[in-house]
């Protein structure tokens, strides 16, 4: 891909990275699937320590391979650590203090105690979620949702019928937002109707978004889609070198992650 | 003569689940170079036999197909669409339902890319086609950066790309602004120049699509072809007569229709204006009068006659008593959306009973203003007030007393279940017996009594369209915002709605439109009031805005067709103001139905 489209890529409009920024050039199915064992270990663990690690790592990583944004730092700066703590105290208070009984008390609120096990369950509740978003930010926060479906497509072997249908589909998200907030205004002016969740305004966008799709779909096959069992790729999306070093190098500190705080206590 | 491109032969299709046959006995050839033009009165077909021609039906669509579409040699019916693709190109009414991609490049690459052609023509092809639509600078761009008469361009590189030596296009302008139409059809111009590509069209925009027709194909209401030949054959010596029919013809030629049976012996029918114009100044001053009729909003005009060129803002505030109280004022309006000014300091005075359009180009504000008047968004308080009220301060409920507000998609208001309570949740202040009778009335002068019962969305488009303004006027709201009513919609449909809209405004509701349509503008609206860059340009009667070539000139607008014909005529003073078809007469017992606009509209799709 040293030829002329690779300037064309669809979203070329994003400003070209510093080198240092590799997140962006790796393959989509390599930034999803090199944290993926570390997240499903996650779900068993136990202990602090161990997603406090992770989530050093995963943030390590980001900070270094991604480009910096009002949208990331927001992300990683303000939404995660609110998430932790709201986790924390939550799961303190919730944790059945009979489990804890034994431990120090942190904090006495008339016959009701905080003891210290329970806000060590909670912190290590929050900080593996913390560490598990974190994780899956690494592909999400690097990764537009076309280049996934090309991977899909072409390292997956996903139909392409399926993966590019799936890419025309990227196109109805903002074009949804629209015509939602459209509906938002239409039901307020009715009389101030508020829907309940936004239930009410569930049968306007899917009736509008069937008979979009079916347009939509009209469109594509006036235009050979499925022609043949496999199209002209423009835009490859290949596992290259260093995604395989990518791949081994964090599979690599995963397991030492695991490893040394080997957190099942055989 | 080579062999025609496509060969329709005999063709009937029906909808799977649909009694009526959708088309029944269509005949005709397109050969290469052609431009043909398919003409019919509602659902006589039209868009049905499209889908039919690169076989998306029946293989895409179910439906019961005889007869045969042939193209280039290979039957439609049995040839995979996916091959018929690479012989006719399709180009559909919604710009935004045919991309798929998220660069314009990648876009119009699609085509060719599902036919596996190698990178290098894919991108040869890509080229030629953006360049021959003018998009080719903007090859990197996301297609959503495009305005709507970009998008469409674009569809129809995406079309050529595919090298297809016929372009079928259904109505491919209906959404699209007076300058997404100019560059439409600019680019179609283009496309034919070359001489090596056909064209079907159906459109129901025939001003600017006439120009470059050759040929006419013209089916009845059943769908059958009962004409087919050169333009000036067809719509010059049977104008009268497809007319009846329901057609739709150029508002020159209809202008000429009115001002033949007026006196004005004009043969052969103009199809242009510039072809109105010259005829106009040929022919002698008929010898009976009177000669334009003079209707309700014209008397109003003529008391502030029209200036030549020059329309100062707020020169006449209304057409109606200027001692009356205005119904809905704006003072100092000024919004800001994002960080941009969208309106600047909007002084408007609107007096009951008025018609009033607002017209301006993309993006200058029109949308927003009629949102801040309705109160849709909240204007900045003490700007805004119907009667006295602060429409700032007003709760919806009692501000759905006062202004009823139509989107453009009657879906998105529906609210509840049925038809009833749709009507009722308008309501719930008032008595159940008072609510009841009020329902009642609603539903009749709608006509929707029979329909009462039926969720909303199972309603026809024309009833959706009727149930979406009786929710808006339940309440008893005195004045009625539309947005854009007509657009998108087909020619019939649009008119079925401003007929119920002129009757609205003879029994006294207070209309304001946001509009493109300039026949709209200049066939209903009493009041027109231009706006640009969020300001107000011009507020005065229509026929004094459609005075001034030089001020809509400014505003980005388009004369529309009958004022482009009239306005430079020298020969016939008495033409030269004129700016509705109604004005044109037709004879001595037609005066009423001047003064009522819905008499146009009706006449206008040919249902009367």
């Amino acid at each position: 891909m040293t030829t002329a489209s690779l300037s064309l890529d669809p979203y070329a409009d994003v400003a070209p990275a510093s080198p240092v920024r590799f997140l962006h050039r790796l393959n989509p199915l390599v930034k999803l699937l090199a944290p993926a064992p570390a997240m499903i270990m996650l779900v068993f663990v136990r202990d602090a320590a161990t997603p406090a690690a992770f989530l050093a790592l995963a943030y390590g990583v980001i900070l270094v391979g991604a480009r910096m944004t009002g949208r990331l730092a927001l992300m990683l700066f303000v939404a995660v650590p609110a998430l932790t703590a709201a986790m924390t105290i939550g799961f303190a208070a919730w944790t059945d203090p009979a489990r804890v009984a034994g431990t120090t008390a942190v904090l006495r609120l008339g016959d009701w105690t905080l003891h210290a096990g329970a806000v060590q369950i909670g912190a290590a509740t929050g900080l593996r979620l913390a560490a598990i978003i974190a994780l899956a930010l690494v592909a999400g926060l690097t990764t537009t949702g076309p280049d996934l479906a090309r991977s899909l497509v072409q390292q997956l072997r996903v139909p392409y019928r399926v993966g590019y249908t799936a890419i025309a589909a990227f196109r109805f998200v903002p074009r949804f937002a629209r015509e939602l907030e459209i509906i938002r205004q239409a039901h307020r002016v009715r009389a101030g109707h508020r829907s309940f969740l936004g239930l009410a305004y569930v049968v306007p966008l899917l009736a509008g978004a069937i008979r979009h799709a079916e347009r939509v779909a009209l469109a594509m096959d006036a235009r050979a889609f499925g022609a043949h069992p496999d199209r002209t790729e423009r835009h490859l999306v290949p596992v290259r070198a260093r995604d395989v070093v990518f791949g081994v190098l964090f599979l690599a500190a995963s397991t030492a992650v695991f490893w040394v705080f080997f957190p099942w206590g055989l | 003569m080579s062999t025609p491109l496509l060969r329709v032969a005999d063709l009937a299709i029906r909808h799977e689940g649909e009694e009526v046959a959708a088309a029944s006995g269509v005949s005709f050839e397109v050969r290469r170079g052609e431009v043909v033009l398919l003409l019919g009165p509602s659902g006589s077909g039209k868009s049905t036999l499209t889908l039919a021609l690169n076989g998306l039906i029946p293989h895409d669509v179910p439906a019961r197909v005889t007869g045969s579409v042939i193209v280039d040699g290979m039957d439609a019916a049995t040839t995979p669409v996916a091959q018929l693709a690479t012989r006719v190109g399709m180009v559909f009414q919604d710009p935004d339902a045919q991309l798929v991609t998220g660069t314009v490049l990648d876009e119009v690459a699609f085509g060719p890319e599902n036919l596996r052609l190698p990178v290098a023509d894919v991108l040869g092809r890509a080229e030629t086609a953006l360049r021959r639509v003018g998009l080719w600078e903007r090859r990197h761009e996301n297609p959503d950066a495009l305005s709507g008469g970009g998008r469409q361009r674009l569809a129809i590189a995406a079309a050529l790309a595919l090298g297809s030596d016929l372009l079928v296009l259904d109505e491919p302008t209906a959404n699209l602004d007076p300058q997404g139409i100019d560059e439409v059809y600019a680019a179609l111009a283009d496309v034919v120049a070359a001489g090596d590509r056909a064209i079907l069209l159906v459109e129901h925009n025939l001003d600017h699509a006439i120009g470059f027709v050759d040929r006419v194909v013209v089916l009845d209401a059943t769908g059958r072809t009962i004409a087919d030949g050169p333009v000036a054959d067809i719509l010059r010596h049977r104008a009268a007569d497809l007319h009846e029919l329901g057609v739709w013809l150029p508002t020159s030629t209809l202008a000429a229709l009115r001002l033949r049976e007026a006196g004005y012996p004009l043969d052969p029918l103009p199809l242009t204006p510039a072809e109105l114009r010259s005829a106009l100044e040929g022919v002698p001053q008929p010898t009976h009068t009177p000669v334009v009729e003079r209707g309700r909003a014209q008397r109003a005009r003529d008391e502030t006659p029209p200036a030549p060129d020059h329309v100062p803002p707020h020169s006449a505030r209304s057409t109606t008593d200027p001692t009356e109280h205005p119904i809905l004022t704006a003072r100092g309006l000024s919004l800001r959306r994002g960080g941009v000014e969208v309106l600047r300091d909007v002084e408007l005075d609107i007096q009951p009973g008025e018609f009033v359009a607002v017209v301006g180009a993309n993006g200058t504000g029109k949308t927003t203003l009629l949102h801040a008047l309705a109160g849709v968004v909240r204007p900045p308080r003490g700007t805004v007030h119907v009667r006295d009220d602060d429409i700032a301060r007003l709760r919806p409920r009692e501000l759905a007393r006062r202004i009823g507000f139509v989107f453009q998609n009657p879906e998105h208001q529906f609210i509840a279940h049925t038809v009833r309570e749709e009507l009722a949740h308008g309501l719930r202040d008032l008595p159940a017996d008072e609510a009841d009778a009020r329902i009642i009335d609603v539903l009749d002068r709608f006509g929707l009594t029979a329909r009462a019962d039926v969720h909303p969305f199972l309603l026809s488009g024309g009833q959706k369209r009727r149930l979406s303004v009786g929710t808006a006027l339940v309440a008893g709201a005195p004045i009625l915002a539309l947005d854009e009513p007509t657009f998108g919609q087909d020619r019939a449909r649009a008119d079925e709605l401003l007929e119920l809209l002129a009757a609205l405004n003879r029994d006294g509701t207070t209309i304001i439109v946001v509009t493109h349509d300039m026949q709209l503008v200049t066939e209903f609206a009493t009041r027109t009031i231009v706006l640009g860059h969020g300001r107000v340009l011009a507020d005065a009667p229509t026929a004094q805005v459609f005075a001034a070539p030089t001020l809509l000139e400014q505003a980005g607008l388009r004369l529309p067709p009958l004022r482009e014909a009239l306005s430079g005529l020298r020969s016939h003073p008495e033409l030269a103001g004129t700016t509705r078809l109604a004005e044109l007469a037709r004879g001595p017992s037609t005066g009423e139905a001047a003064s009522c606009p819905p008499g146009e509209a009706t006449e206008r799709t040919g249902s009367a």
